[in-house]
């Protein structure tokens, strides 16, 4: 434990980086996919042999290029460069081992980024200022440059999940970056990058929808008809190729982390990690009803097809996106990085020193050098923060203070041994961490944890401090 | 024989014993007025669907639920037993929520468009009773699962009847099956929820259906005052049906994620020894005649207060009722606005005493 800890009351700090994640992924990946349409459509424009409908088709490419511009120039980066806040902030450890592992895929993605900004501006500015020809060739400048990002950053997310074999064992000796390419071409590789290209063509197509649908079909029918089915034409792959790609990625995790997946099927029962499984229901929900709404209403009616449709199908789609990056953030746990660090920074192999010399003793921020704090409630209280806060608060998201309530302090502390002796047939071993530390940290952890479940009454308060210490 | 020409034959056959061409050829005339306001068109649909939803889900309970000393049991079985158990109990809770939701919007929206008026007053009629049965379908399905909310939320419900002066308590004790709320309750309100309500509700609902059909839908006010080829309207085969059918997706999408990110939770089992929880408060639909009640008995405290308040009650809810056959003018003369303000009034009684109900609860 090498970092200091942030500390997030209610959110906890895992949604800060949730929320700005989430955010990012329905950006960047219309930016990339979007980055292949806007090309391809302008390919198809200029090869159109009806001069009046190609002038139209241009004219509309030039409006969607420019809202394509603000939102992935604007949203998408600053977006983008908040992940690194939030990643850095609230998740130092795993945060420092990809960057001893990735510090030169990343300079490479950051330099195809800088491309992809310079292209994106350039494409919108010389609209009709350049010959066509090498107007197009920037959009293709564009598509490549953008496409080059997904590729090296699904690498480095792949690999958070499946490590791969070679990478784990050199993990650790200081000889890690040698493996950078086993590492970076791990076992969810390529259907994770297969399954994002299905999803940022599929986002090229909704976002088009939005500016496609806003066309008069009245007035320009022949135009709106042609540009929104054309549109919807982009999210045929990915719902084609998606359920088997599904089904390779899935193959790829390790079978205990698959099985997260099923813990929801048949309870809702607090702290039993349901929520996964029915996260992953609003997925094919959703999914399933775009394919609808796209295919009758879009596809079959493209004149009537209006924006309150288009926003529909958007937020569906966004709706998949969010619950499907969720879900493979969760697909993760009990790991950070699978099978080498835990979900609070942990490293595995750590645990049985952790386990002897404390879990204080390896927290260098914890407290200065004026010495190490006196109460069993304020060191139990820097464990929870340590062990426990990069997924648990005690008040708002996953409170422990509620899925505690009810136990007493012996009950409580049978829980948390639960955790410490982390027994191959405990429930919790599925999705939580071990708790690691000595006996006592076991004790200060369990004082603090039953502090906030059953709060001292006023009055004994400063009694029960006292017998705390 | 082709494919084409043996299906072509299957349908003269069944078009013979069943006119199905007479049907065709009515969807095919049949068209709905389209305008600023064409969205609330959608609410009568959406609650339709909800509807469904609630029969279907209802159904797949049934297999597992059993009413009486069991009751808990067995909804904890389908819970935190059965596989996707808690999926059919939540969307059964959350449409039946969102379905009661629903035929308040498409209320007031028939409302303020004024489309109780001549031919339509049964539409209207209809209509107000089957929201009057689908709050009662609400009242006794919340009891079901008996947990402690249930529990006490029907003993604070069961005062409403109860108040009712003089045949008010055998009414109540009728209800409950005893002078307690217990199994025998739950056995009573599982037989209105199942077997009641619903008989009395498919044929009033097909009648109401029935009535749209026959009258088709009513133009605002300010639309029909136009010159008729200012009229715009879509047919509805299939531009108007695709739309709604559209509507019923979104709101399948709205409901399934309610119910898997909230799933409806299960408390603890009912025990009357116990001491009520804190804050026990109807479902939100009773909250502002409950709200209601409240206020009022806080300024005429005592039994007259309740009368006061329950025949106050009575009057409004009858004003409202009867509004068809007070507000019959086709022109926007003086009854026609004094209508339209006290809906205006009724829409912000409803929200406040909500608001106020939820914000006094301790």
């Amino acid at each position: 434990m090498n970092y200091p800890f942030w500390d997030i009351p209610i959110l906890g700090s895992g949604w800060v980086i949730g929320i700005i994640a989430i955010f990012h992924v329905m950006i960047s990946q219309f930016a990339v996919g979007g980055g292949l349409y806007l090309p391809m459509a302008e390919r198809k424009a200029q090869r159109m042999s009806d001069p009046e409908l190609r002038a139209e088709w241009l004219k509309q490419l030039v409006s969607h290029s420019k809202f394509f511009l603000i939102l992935t120039g604007v949203f998408g980066t600053v977006s983008g460069v908040g992940i690194w806040f939030a990643i850095g902030l609230t998740q130092p450890e795993a945060t420092s081992t990809l960057i001893h592992n990735f510090v030169f895929g990343w300079a490479m993605e950051w330099v195809f980024f800088l491309v992809e900004l310079a292209t994106a501006a350039v494409y919108y500015y010389t609209w009709n200022r350049i010959d066509p020809k090498l107007h197009l060739k920037v959009g293709w400048v564009y598509a490549g440059a953008s496409a080059a990002t997904l590729i090296i950053i699904n690498g480095i997310l792949a690999f958070m999940l499946t490590p791969g074999g070679t990478w784990l064992a050199v993990a650790g000796t200081g000889h890690e970056a040698s493996k950078f390419w086993n590492a970076f071409f791990n076992p969810t590789y390529w259907p994770s990058l297969l399954l994002r290209v299905g999803v940022c063509t599929s986002l090229a197509g909704v976002w088009a929808l939005i500016t496609s649908s806003q066309i008069d079909g009245d007035k320009h029918p022949a135009l709106k008809s042609s540009l929104v089915k054309w549109s919807v034409r982009w999210l045929v792959p990915s719902f084609v190729a998606t359920p088997f790609l599904m089904i390779w990625y899935l193959w790829m995790v390790p079978t205990s982390q698959r099985a997260l997946l099923t813990l929801g099927i048949d309870t809702i029962g607090s702290g039993t990690f349901s929520i996964i499984t029915r996260i992953a229901l609003i997925i094919i929900v959703t999914s399933a009803t775009i394919v609808g709404v796209a295919y009758y209403l879009a596809y079959r009616n493209p004149v009537e097809f209006n924006l309150s449709h288009a926003v529909a199908v958007l937020l569906l789609a966004l709706m998949a996106t969010g619950a499907g990056e969720y879900s493979r953030e969760m697909l993760r746990k009990p790991y950070v990085i699978g099978n080498w660090m835990f979900s609070n920074g942990v490293r595995v192999p750590y645990v049985s020193r952790i386990n002897e010399q404390g879990y204080l003793a390896h927290s260098a921020w914890t407290w200065n050098a004026d010495g190490a704090p006196t109460t069993s409630y304020s060191r139990g209280e820097a464990i929870f923060r340590g062990e426990c806060g990069s997924c648990h608060t005690l008040n708002g998201y996953r409170p422990l203070a509620h899925l505690l309530a009810g136990r007493d302090a012996t009950n409580i502390g049978n829980f948390v041994t639960m955790l410490h002796e982390y027994k191959a047939d405990s429930p919790y071993r599925r999705f939580m961490p071990p708790m690691v530390g000595t006996k006592q940290d076991v004790a200060d952890l369990t004082n603090f944890l039953n502090a906030q479940v059953n709060p001292p009454k006023p009055g004994v308060n400063q009694a029960a401090l006292r017998a705390a210490k | 024989m082709t494919s084409k020409s043996a299906t072509s034959s299957v349908y003269d056959w069944v078009d013979e014993r069943l006119g199905l061409s007479e049907l065709a050829a009515f969807a095919r005339h049949k068209t709905v007025p389209a305008h600023a306001q064409s969205f609330w068109y959608y609410w009568g649909g959406i609650s339709l669907f909800l509807f469904l939803v609630q029969c279907f889900t209802g159904v797949l309970l049934l297999v597992y639920y059993r009413p009486g000393a069991e009751a808990y049991e067995s909804v904890r079985q389908i819970t935190f037993v059965m596989h996707f158990g808690w999926l059919i109990r939540s969307a059964h809770a959350w449409s039946a929520n969102l379905f009661i939701f629903a035929i308040l919007v498409h209320m007031f929206s028939v409302y303020f468009m004024k489309a109780y008026r001549k031919p339509r007053e049964f539409g209207w009629l209809s209509g107000m009773a089957l929201l009057g049965i689908a709050s009662v379908f609400g009242f006794s399905g919340y009891l079901l699962p008996m947990d402690e909310l249930s529990y006490f939320a029907t003993k604070v419900g069961l005062q409403i009847p109860a108040a009712v002066p003089f045949i008010g308590p055998a009414i109540a004790s009728m209800l409950r099956g005893g002078p307690e709320v217990g199994e025998f309750t739950v056995q009573r309100f599982f037989a209105l929820h199942v077997v009641v309500l619903p008989a009395i509700f498919l044929p009033l609902l097909g009648f109401h259906l029935w009535l749209v059909q026959r009258h088709g839908n009513a133009a605002p006010p300010s639309v029909e005052a136009l010159p008729p080829a200012e009229r715009k309207s879509i047919p509805f085969m299939p531009n108007f049906l695709r739309k709604d059918l559209a509507m019923w997706l979104i709101s399948l999408n709205i409901l399934a994620l309610l119910a898997s990110v909230f799933p409806w939770a299960l408390g603890a089992q009912a025990d009357s020894l116990v001491p009520a929880p804190a804050g026990i408060h109807p479902e939100w639909y009773f909250m502002s005649p409950f709200e209601m009640l409240k206020l009022l008995g806080n300024v005429l405290p005592g039994e007259v207060g309740e009368i006061a308040g329950l025949l106050l009650f009575t009057l409004g809810i009858a004003l409202w009722i009867l509004i068809p056959f007070y507000d019959i003018r086709k022109d926007s003369g003086q009854r026609a606005r004094a209508a339209h303000y006290f809906g205006l009034i009724a829409v912000f009684a409803l929200l406040a005493t909500t608001v106020i109900g939820y914000w006094t609860i301790r």
